[in-house]
């Protein structure tokens, strides 16, 4: 795998490269700011591209810009973006239309570096992952929020927003130590109370989950 | 026309009326007074022109007639000058006009004098000179002492003006300083501490990769990423009381409609506004709204919310209503605090909230 690295503090830049390069991935640029980052994309064709959202100079929001424009380019790269701070408006605006291979990450899920690692492939296989936090703003219960999602088991929304993070079945069953079938027979229900067109395609059912989320909230 | 006359006419308005009016003065609506002084004027006039009548058919000679002619336009300046001094109003500023008027008519009667030797007799020094400085002096000299205490008035009202023009233009510096330095502590938050942080925890996981096989220097690892983690958290939730994030980074319309979509009710947002904002106008106006809107849901129970944002003339007006049950205190404590932090701004907030039908919260913001 080859990635590109978007990140203005050398400390943390230093430390992903070290810790890529630790786990046999191939960092074939490092840059400070936006511009640099789409001419090393253009230049090096990654498979991925790591993206703090802040970047100089005015640290606003040009990392989520330039993650963007990169995948209006070049709709094959992977995109991992690192947010200090969890933004639904910013997952809505980098997933658009199309999850494959689209990463919301907060930066600190940096620390636990085997799910980050597991993130980082998943998203350059064209998966999708989302971070837990914007689930959880989704599914907070609000007043005016649908009444669908108040019907749904606690079991089911634990799934439901493991599934909004973009695992897979074997995955969901995994961390909730049940077994598969189980799994499915709970997405099958959430399906069927949310009136979700149903699919067997990972990222667009992440897709599916988190549009339903967004019109509901 | 006659010497005398004149000056009459210059100085009492009512003078001029009365003279196009003519007789049917009283009928045109003058009062007794002003119509006997027009014809006091024209008696003037004809007593003049009647002296100088008969110095003509007394064989002329020495211009004595002149003598008379100053005597009555005295007699008619004394009578104007008395009524414009009794038109101003009452107190000092009358018995300064009054001075002035006797200064007025002395220095008339010693230059008409003069003038009348030069022309009659041929006199060769202006030695009315001193006397005229002398009236001048004791003039000014008692208006001075008479009005001294309305100039320092004027002086002290424009002293207190240039104050508070100062006083306010240093508020909105300070206000707006102190605006713009919370937005750099919550980027050094975010961009400066919390990247360290984060740099931390992620050499502290890749450290705890290679001890995996030493379980109890593992689990301080652990717990030393576990306390990394929650200073990170705080570090976050401090960052967002001092400035959301989305307010800093793009703004008021992008804030608003974050926190809009977090509150889940169905909230139309109605957004015209098209100049750029000062830090403390935009965190000012958010607010606003993030009360507005939290009132609307935990207070009003309101099904609906609506927020408005319009540029007007020289400021934001900022509006937020809901259809919820009304009745909201002004004087909450919540309102209250609103209410110091958009008039720091100079600027207005009002609550619209009668019982039953739904609450508005307007804020005018100065944009300067």
């Amino acid at each position: 795998m080859r990635v590109v690295i978007a990140e203005d503090l050398a400390l943390l830049r230093e430390g992903l490269v070290a810790l890529l390069r630790e786990n046999d991935i191939e960092v074939v640029a490092q840059v400070e700011d936006a511009p640099a980052l789409l001419r090393a994309i253009a230049g090096h064709e990654p498979d991925l591209a790591i993206v703090d959202v802040r970047l100089p100079p005015t640290f606003r929001d040009e990392g989520l810009l330039a993650a963007i424009e990169a995948r209006r380019r070049q709709p094959a790269l992977s995109v991992l973006v690192l947010s200090q701070y969890v933004e639904t408006a910013y997952a809505s605006e980098l997933i658009g239309d199309d999850s494959a291979g689209i990463g919301y990450l907060l930066k600190e899920r940096v620390g636990d570096v085997k799910a980050f690692l597991d993130a980082l492939h998943r998203v350059a296989a064209g998966g999708t992952v989302v971070d837990r936090q914007v689930i959880a703003q989704l599914l907070a219960p609000r007043d005016g929020s649908s009444e669908a999602l108040s019907d749904l088991t606690a079991r089911e929304r634990d799934v439901l927003a493991l599934m909004a993070e973009g695992r897979s079945n074997t995955a969901i069953a995994e961390s909730l130590v049940v077994t598969p079938g189980a799994v499915e027979k709970h997405i099958t229900n959430i399906f069927a109370k949310l009136d979700l067109p149903v699919c067997d395609d990972d990222h667009r059912r992440v897709l599916a989950v988190l549009a339903y989320l967004r019109v509901s909230g | 026309m006659s010497q005398p006359a004149r000056p009459s006419i210059e100085l009492s308005p009512a003078g001029s009326a009365s003279r196009r009016r003519f007789m049917p003065a009283l009928a045109a609506g003058l009062s007794i007074g002003q119509y006997i002084r027009s014809l006091e004027r024209r008696l003037a006039f004809l007593t003049a022109a009647l002296l100088a009548g008969i110095w003509a058919l007394d064989g002329q000679g020495y211009f004595w007639p002149a003598w008379a002619w100053l005597g009555l336009g005295v007699l008619v300046l004394i009578e104007s000058g008395a009524g414009w001094a009794w038109a101003r109003p009452a107190g000092a500023v009358r018995r300064v006009a009054c001075v002035w008027t006797i200064v007025g008519v002395a220095a008339v009667i010693l230059v008409c004098t003069w003038l009348l030797t030069w022309l009659l007799a041929g006199a060769k020094s202006f030695w009315p000179a001193w006397a005229l400085l002398g009236l001048a002096t004791s003039g000014s000299a008692y208006s001075l002492v008479a009005l001294h205490d309305r100039v320092l008035v004027a002086y002290g009202r424009r002293a207190l003006r240039a104050r508070i023009d100062m006083l306010t233009r240093t508020r909105r510096q300070a206000v707006d300083a102190q605006a713009a330095e919370l937005r750099r502590i919550e980027r050094d938050l975010h961009d400066g501490v919390q990247a360290r942080l984060v740099a931390l925890t992620l050499q502290l996981g890749r450290a705890e990769l290679r001890v995996e096989d030493q379980p109890d220097v593992r689990q301080l690892i652990l717990d030393a990423q576990r306390e990394a983690h929650t200073a990170i958290a705080e570090l976050r939730d401090l960052a967002r009381g001092i400035v959301p994030p989305l307010l800093a980074d793009r703004g008021l319309v992008a804030a608003v409609e974050s926190l809009a979509a977090r509150y889940g009710l169905g909230t139309s947002i109605e957004a015209d506004t098209h100049r750029s904002l000062a830090p403390a106008v935009e965190s000012a106006a958010y607010f606003v709204i993030a009360e507005a809107l939290t009132n609307s849901v935990k207070h009003a129970h309101a099904q609906r919310t609506w927020v408005q944002l319009k540029d007007e003339y020289r400021e934001l007006a900022v509006l937020v209503g809901d259809d919820g049950r009304g009745g909201a205190d002004p004087q909450g404590a919540g309102l209250a605090g609103l209410r110091a932090r958009v008039e720091a701004l100079d600027g207005s907030l009002r609550v619209h909230s009668s019982t039953g039908a739904g609450t508005v919260l307007e804020a005018r913001l100065p944009c300067g």
